[in-house]
């Protein structure tokens, strides 16, 4: 190509997929990770399906030969949902049936993302300690399948990392720092030591997206909120959810404020009806902050998850080398649409800088003040890219020139082999 | 079985007893180096240790080579294929294979020169595994393998021709022909042979 | 999914919001489509205008086969004088300014998303008038242009009208072995379809390896083992105005890629049999192994541990 098209950047998470070409600042496509295809059973599990040799030729060479591309993809997957079967192909950030992967791939590009996978370098991302031989099934899917030119598997942490690079005031293209993930199903806290995981130290939490959702109805019921159809209780709770929470500085200084002035804190939802197309409306009162709030009082709303998140970043870092720790503290990273809260960052920094320094201190004191630490720099980065963080970290990346020097070439793949793909190489590093 | 022609059944049944008279093996340490322990048909390190090796073959485009040895043998399968998308199937699927070559303990990452695929057996396979469902297994996997890649060539003619024909439906919506239209067919010339001929069954069948 | 979609997608859904709906937002995106074409949407100014421009390899090659009058025509409010620089052609969208029907606006984003389709398919539209032409004045010894458009880097489609047909020649490049192979296949069910009766009256299609076609012999291309050619042999019956000849027109400039799609998806397939098939050789070889004796594990609570 006398001109060079951009990269395609896939970020393929277990819940959704976001589809794109780098330099762009949003993702051309977000759609759910999910399959929909004609026979269920047989595909799904391939590899018992298998197990009596007639049913081989039975299910795999059928008839008319063409099966396999009756499929729908994302959103059209689930309004197909009735006549076909719905599959998941990643399960826990990991590919799970590289079958279906590989056709999800295919319509992608072919009809989203509509280009020609020869003329394009790749982007794609990978779960923290996700396997080599992973690595390797892709590039083979990726180059044989595809003969895409280039191909780059990152992890979505660093990603994440490389996202905040825009908001970062001190401009150096650090890649070190903790990454907080929080989508809707698990909560992860990840520590990234120069563009390397530091795989002992992960902790996942789990709470995250839904279980506010989750909390939020529970408040709403509780307070006999009998207007909001029973059926819509959870899509209105999610609104809710979405459009009035915030983190609050201190529960009960919020709690009497609401009672002080109430009407400057309750706000109203307007809702129409789903069946009968009535329009209702549900008073918001101190779900606004109590949803997110869970997040550092996890006691409110679970009973057997009970560390506050401040203390889990916390312990993550301590456990970390300690060489890398202010590296860590000075870097923590938000990615996800479950860290979107107003003020979250805010409140985190707060908490983890209160933790830090009770520390500091009582280390100065047990030395009998023989000690002065330094003191330790906390800083929460909270930018507008958060939601997408991972898919625009690749964007990113894929938008820098040296991009193309750190991908694995077609050349390469077919002169090694797919082993090469083992290993992609840190952005910044020497060689 | 019916597709097993006749040529197949010795052709495997020969396979089956020189391979199972072959698998004697018995740890053996290298004469060479102390503590060494390699496959004596891999290292060669001695003339005596490794027997001659032999051939069997159901004709000019399969056949299999054993060489045996002290303490390893070595398998290798020369696979049909009748033509270019048979052979582009089969080193498709080997390479597969072989990349998996991990899970299949006896299977060797590249095959000898001229043939397809290698398995390389030692005394220590021997140990861990039953030699009857060894031998059954070098069997079945040169069974299906044939199997296998004419079925891929026939689902993969298949497709074309669903693909095509998918194609050129979509060019042939209406294909009412406008009345009173005049055509001309003497206009070959710039034709060479074989449009001349498609294009006179083209009129054919038209007409008809 | 076996046929590929005329429009792009990625446009059509980036211009719905701001132009169906009239909700403005700050856009600035690259986007590409197939045979390297790449597509900037931005909102350079504010959030009410949007500026849409285009690249394309073959921009010049169509706006001599007439592809300016049909942008005049159908995009012809919109053109941007001052085209953005580093692209070929520019529209741009006042949102205060779009039509006042909501379905018209919806046809108007149609439009832009089809808007690679629209160009390629002036030489095609060109070469149909140029038939009917001869026909018309009984030119049945024609001396018709050829036009050529090289659509990628390494292929070219050709396209000339004749007295009683227009040949549209594609010439292909595959860079793999497989792809060559597996292409040739698919080749040879496109030239063979038209035995079966119900696409008998479909185009002709004739396919060649490294021989270019007579049409197209007399210029020097550079030879090589990959190059084929794929002739369609087109009659005034393939493009009868109207919907036939925008349906002909549609699928024909999109036979490169439908090929290669495929080509790809039965490569895909052919990885999910062998997973399939080396799934099953490894469960005959496992059953070599003896099973390890199932020793029964206790608690020290008493309970028995099973593994899954």
């Amino acid at each position: 190509m006398s001109l060079r098209l951009p990269p395609v950047i896939m970020d393929n998470g277990t819940g959704y997929t976001k589809l794109g070409f780098a330099g762009n600042n949003v993702p051309s496509f977000v759609f759910p990770t999910v399959i929909a295809t004609r026979d269920s059973v047989s595909t799904s599990t391939s590899g018992t399906a298998l197990q009596s040799k007639p049913s081989i030729s039975g299910n795999i060479a059928s008839k008319r030969g063409i099966e396999d591309l009756d499929f729908f993809i994302g959103n059209d997957a689930i309004l197909n949902s009735k006549t076909y079967g719905l599959h998941y192909p990643i399960r826990h950030g990991q590919i799970d049936n590289w079958d279906q992967m590989e056709r999800f791939w295919e319509q992608s590009i072919f009809k989203y993302l509509r280009c020609e996978p020869e003329d394009h370098y790749f982007l794609l991302t990978e779960p923290p300690l996700n396997a080599p031989e992973n690595r390797e099934q892709t590039a083979e899917i990726m180059f044989e399948s595809f003969n895409i030119q280039g191909l780059y598997i990152a992890v979505q942490a660093v990603l994440a990392l490389a996202a905040s690079w825009d908001s970062n005031k001190t401009k150096d293209f650090v890649l070190t720092g903790t990454v907080i993930d929080s989508g809707d199903g698990v909560t992860h806290v990840i520590p990234v030591a120069e563009g390397y995981v530091v795989g002992s130290s992960i902790k996942h939490i789990p709470i995250a997206g839904r279980d506010i959702t989750y909390y939020v109805q529970q408040l709403l019921r509780d307070r006999n909120e009998t207007s909001i159809p029973p059926e819509d209780s959870l899509k209105v709770a999610e609104r809710i959810k979405e459009q009035f929470s915030y983190v609050c500085n201190d529960i009960v200084k919020e709690f009497k404020k609401y009672d002080q002035e109430g009407d400057k804190y309750f706000q109203k939802y307007h809702g129409i009806h789903s069946v009968t197309g009535q329009p209702y409306e549900v008073d918001v009162g101190f779900e606004r902050f109590l949803g997110p709030e869970i997040f550092f009082n996890p006691e409110i709303a679970s009973s057997d998850f009970l560390t506050p998140i401040p203390e889990v970043v916390d312990n993550v870092i301590q456990s970390c080398p300690i060489d890398t720790r202010r590296g860590l503290y000075k870097n923590i990273v938000l990615s996800g649409g479950s860290t979107m809260f107003k003020d979250f960052g805010k409140r985190l920094q707060r908490d983890i800088k209160r933790v830090v320094d009770a520390r500091v201190k009582k280390s100065e004191e047990l030395s009998g003040g023989t000690l002065k630490a330094t003191a330790i720099d906390v800083n929460v980065i909270s930018h507008k890219k958060q939601r997408y963080a991972v898919w625009y970290g690749g964007s990113l990346l894929g938008s820098l020139p040296e991009f193309y020097s750190y991908c694995h070439t077609k050349a390469e793949y077919e002169e090694h082999g797919p082993s090469i793909c083992r290993h992609n190489r840190v952005f910044g590093s020497m060689n | 079985m019916p597709f097993v022609s006749n040529t197949l059944r010795p052709y495997l049944a020969a396979v089956r007893s020189t391979l199972t008279a072959v698998l004697c093996l018995e740890n053996f340490s290298s004469q060479v180096v102390e503590r060494h322990n390699k496959p004596e048909v891999e290292a060669r390190s001695s003339p005596e240790i490794v027997l001659n090796p032999l051939t069997i073959s159901r004709n000019e485009n399969e056949k299999v080579l054993i060489e045996p040895s002290v303490n390893s043998i070595r398998i290798s399968i020369k696979i049909k294929q009748a033509d270019e998308i048979e052979g582009i199937l089969c080193h498709k699927f080997t390479r597969f294979m072989m990349l998996r070559a991990e899970n299949f303990i006896i299977l060797r990452r590249k095959p000898i020169n001229g043939y397809d695929i290698s398995f390389l057996i030692t005394n220590f396979h021997m140990e861990q595994m039953y030699k009857h469902k060894l031998v059954d297994f070098i069997i079945q996997f040169m069974e299906e393998v044939d199997k296998e890649i004419s079925e891929m060539k026939l689902s993969l003619n298949a497709r074309a021709r669903i693909v095509a024909e998918s194609y050129l439906s979509q060019l042939t919506q209406t294909c009412e022909l406008i009345p009173g239209h005049k055509r001309n067919f003497s206009n070959f010339n710039f034709l060479n042979k074989s449009k001349v001929l498609s294009y006179r069954n083209f009129r054919i069948s038209e007409q008809g | 999914m076996i046929l590929l979609d005329y429009h792009n997608v990625v446009i059509e859904e980036t211009l719905k919001q701001p132009i169906v709906g009239l909700e403005p937002a700050v856009l600035d995106m690259t986007v590409v489509d197939f045979d390297g074409v790449s597509y900037r949407i931005s909102t350079p100014q504010s959030k009410n205008i949007i500026r849409f421009s285009m690249l394309m390899q073959c921009f010049k090659e169509l706006i001599q086969w007439g592809a300016q009058e049909m942008l005049q025509k159908e995009y012809g409010a919109y053109i941007l004088p001052q085209t953005e620089s580093g692209y070929d052609f520019s529209l741009e969208f006042d949102l205060q300014k779009l039509p006042e029907d909501k379905e018209e606006r919806e046809t108007l984003v149609k439009k832009v998303s089809l808007i690679k389709r629209n160009l390629l398919a002036q030489p095609f539209e060109r070469a149909f008038e140029q038939q009917a032409q001869y026909e018309a004045e009984e030119q049945t010894n024609p001396t018709p242009i050829l036009m050529q458009i090289h659509y990628r880097d390494q292929e070219t489609i050709y396209i000339q009208a004749q007295y009683d047909r227009v040949t549209v020649i594609f010439s292909t490049l595959f860079k793999e072995e497989t792809d060559r192979i597996f292409g040739r296949v698919f080749l040879q069910e496109f030239v063979d379809a038209r035995r079966r009766p119900a696409i008998q009256k479909a185009p002709q299609v004739l396919y060649s390896s490294k021989d270019p076609p007579l049409e197209i012999r007399h210029l020097t291309e550079p030879q090589n083992e990959n190059v084929g050619y794929v002739t369609f042999v087109l009659f005034p019956r393939h493009f009868v105005e109207g919907e036939v000849r925008e349906k002909t027109i549609s699928q024909i400039q999109l036979f490169r890629d439908y090929l290669h799609y495929h080509i790809k998806c039965s490569k895909a397939y052919m990885h999910s049999r062998m997973r399939a098939r080396v799934q099953a050789f490894l469960k005959v070889l496992n059953r070599a192994k003896p099973e390890s004796p199932t020793v029964e594990k206790k608690t020290i609570t008493g309970k028995t541990l099973v593994r899954a």
